[in-house]
């Protein structure tokens, strides 16, 4: 505990708060943007549905069939506003903040936090002080992977928080109906969604480890890791990679629905959009799939770690 | 008497370079050793095996009778390596308050960090950011850091770069003290005036591989020579007798021969009819040991360099 207490103290610095203070700006204006749109979303839509024979669709089934998916959308249209409201309630945009920060945005920020934090012992030249004070380097390592973790836990925090403040007011300004949801609802549904980012975040952090060890670099940790992110990704999207690669496993676990389109609505996340459309690999496989990274991911630093010689 | 270090045929090659050489080294406790040689002589590649920050190619090294690195072991050696780091965006103090809960408690009553700080003469500049510190300040702090766990054992690397000549002095005092108390220093520096000074025994080191070892002033004495100042008409003669010495003129009326004693030289010129109005046995400064000790490194601290 005194090591892990040690490296939240060194967190304790400029740029992990540039980070935060940057996580939580970008959840606000994508919140902003979510509601604005929802806004617009709800005034363009048709009051009522038209009748076949003006949009040009021959009667009978084809007809009946086009009045289905047409009443579909625009209930789905007339929701929106109220869907928005619901996820940006206080306690409810828990949910939103860790998808974010579960996704794509929350693993570049964790890549910049592992290059500062991990790599930059090396590039610093401070890791031979840290290991003459302390001789076991497993430890050392993990102090630095849950120290990392925590970072991430606190990015969650703050883009929460953030949607917590500004939700309300964007939902007023935009005229968003009130959600009506209850308080407990809204906790279950940001516990659960913080629960399962726990688990994404340990994985980005790992990423964030290993590329640390290898590289010995802040500068090689950060651009190894957002590769890392940014390949792993590219290889969800191939035809047939789809249910065995990471990516796909952070999204079945988290629970983001699959091939969402661009930026129009609120997003949940900013990971499944750049995913197929294909089957998802289930939650528990996305749970199992993850959890075996990370300990791999962990066994295979510390490996290089135990090794390496300390030279810089 | 357990050695404070101990090392057996130690060997690091990097990739094909051979930065140490099958060093044997035995340090006794509470003295203040010398460590010496030119750059990339393999001196801070010791340190770093010492503390278990490098691997040995071969050979073994011991730290207060614990194999090297062990990490139990840790919490009794102080060490400064090169010029030292800190976290620039936290003080002086807050830096040694991370390092000292990186490990063990640090032993004596609260406010150790505040006394060691006092003691490397940063009392006053403690709760600066480290970002602002001189070079001078951050080896001072980089001392307090080596001396906040009370080691048996001083680890210092070139710990005097960037001092003024007054941290210098006090720095000096400082090493006599602790050595006074029992505390082994391990010291490598390139100030040889200084290490005349403070070191009871040094090693010299060239090309990884241990060239002498002694007290100080033994290193000089083995290098003595002897100046013969004879008639100017003798040099000659002076300089055939003396050949097997290797003699050299020195001026139009004296020889110069290296590693010999003066009654030899006396005995000498005598035999041969040539008599010395004076024989004077001149004892080389540390440096100029040094220097002959190391001469010819040019070439391997090139190709050494670069690690």
């Amino acid at each position: 505990m005194r090591l892990l207490r040690a490296e939240l103290a060194k967190l304790a610095r400029p740029l992990t708060f540039g980070v935060a203070a940057a996580a939580a700006l970008f959840c606000l204006l994508l919140a902003a943007g979510g509601t604005h749109n929802a806004m617009l979303g709800a005034q363009g839509a048709p009051r009522h549905l038209p009748s076949c024979a003006a949009e040009g669709v021959p009667a009978g089934p084809q007809c009946s069939r086009w009045r289905a998916a047409a009443r579909a959308g625009l209930r789905q249209s007339e929701a929106e506003p109220a869907q928005v409201a619901g996820q940006l309630a206080p306690a409810a945009a828990g949910a939103e903040a860790a998808g974010l920060i579960a996704s794509l945005p929350g693993a570049l920020a964790m890549a910049l936090l592992a290059g500062a934090h991990i790599g930059g012992e090396w590039s610093g030249r401070t890791m031979k002080s840290l290991l003459t004070q302390h001789g076991r380097r497993w430890q050392v390592l993990v102090a630095k992977l849950v120290s990392l973790w925590l970072a991430g836990l606190g990015l969650i925090a703050a883009c929460w928080a953030a949607l917590a403040l500004a939700g309300p007011v964007l939902a007023r300004v935009n005229h968003l109906p009130a959600p009506h949801q209850t308080i407990a609802h809204e906790f279950s549904l940001a516990g659960s969604q913080v629960a399962r980012a726990l688990l994404v975040l340990a994985f980005f952090a790992v990423i964030g480890l290993l590329a640390a060890v290898i590289t010995r670099g802040a500068i090689g940790t950060i651009a190894a890791t957002a590769g890392a992110i940014v390949a792993m990704l590219a290889v969800a999207a191939l035809p047939g990679a789809g249910p065995w690669t990471p990516a796909t496993w952070v999204a079945s676990w988290m629970g983001f629905p699959a091939g969402l389109g661009s930026v129009t609505a609120l997003p949940a996340n900013f990971w499944s959009r750049f995913l197929g459309t294909g089957a998802p690999p289930g939650q528990l496989a996305g749970f199992a799939g993850l959890a075996c990274l990370v300990a791999a991911g962990l066994a295979v630093a510390e490996r290089i770690f135990r090794r390496a010689d300390i030279s810089g | 008497m357990t050695s404070a270090i101990r090392c057996e045929g130690l060997t690091k090659r990097y990739r094909g370079v051979t930065a140490l050489d099958g060093l044997d080294l035995d340090v006794g406790p509470g003295q203040v050793f010398g460590f010496l040689g030119p750059n990339g002589a393999g001196k801070t590649t010791t340190m770093r095996i010492l503390l278990g920050l490098v691997t040995p190619t071969a050979g073994r090294a011991w730290v207060n009778g614990r194999p090297a690195g062990d990490p139990d072991g840790l919490a009794r050696i102080g060490a400064m390596i090169e010029e030292p780091a800190f976290y620039p965006w936290l003080t002086g103090r807050r830096n040694l308050e991370v390092l000292a809960l990186s490990g063990p408690p640090l032993p004596g009553p609260p406010g150790q960090i505040g006394r060691m700080l006092a003691v490397a003469g940063l009392g006053a500049a403690a709760d600066r950011k480290v970002s602002g510190y001189s070079q001078g300040m951050r080896q001072r702090l980089g001392l307090a850091a080596a001396l906040m766990r009370e080691p048996s054992l001083l680890l210092l690397d070139e710990p005097a770069n960037g001092m003024d000549p007054a941290g210098i002095a006090e720095f000096r005092t400082l090493l006599r003290s602790l050595a006074g108390r029992g505390i082994t220093v391990f010291l490598s520096s390139h100030l040889l005036a200084e290490v005349e000074q403070i070191c009871d025994q040094v090693a010299v080191l060239r090309s990884g591989r241990l060239v002498e070892q002694g007290p100080v002033a033994g290193l000089a004495t083995a290098r003595a020579r002897v100046r013969a100042v004879v008639d100017p008409a003798d040099q000659p003669a002076a300089l055939a007798l003396l050949a097997p010495w290797a003699a050299r003129p020195d001026g139009p009326d004296a020889v110069l021969v290296d590693r010999a004693d003066g009654q030899a030289v006396t005995r000498a010129l005598g035999q041969g009819g040539v008599w010395p109005h004076q024989v004077v046995l001149q004892r080389p400064a540390l440096e100029e040991a040094f220097l002959s000790m190391t001469e010819g490194t040019a070439a391997v601290n090139d190709a050494t360099a670069a690690r």
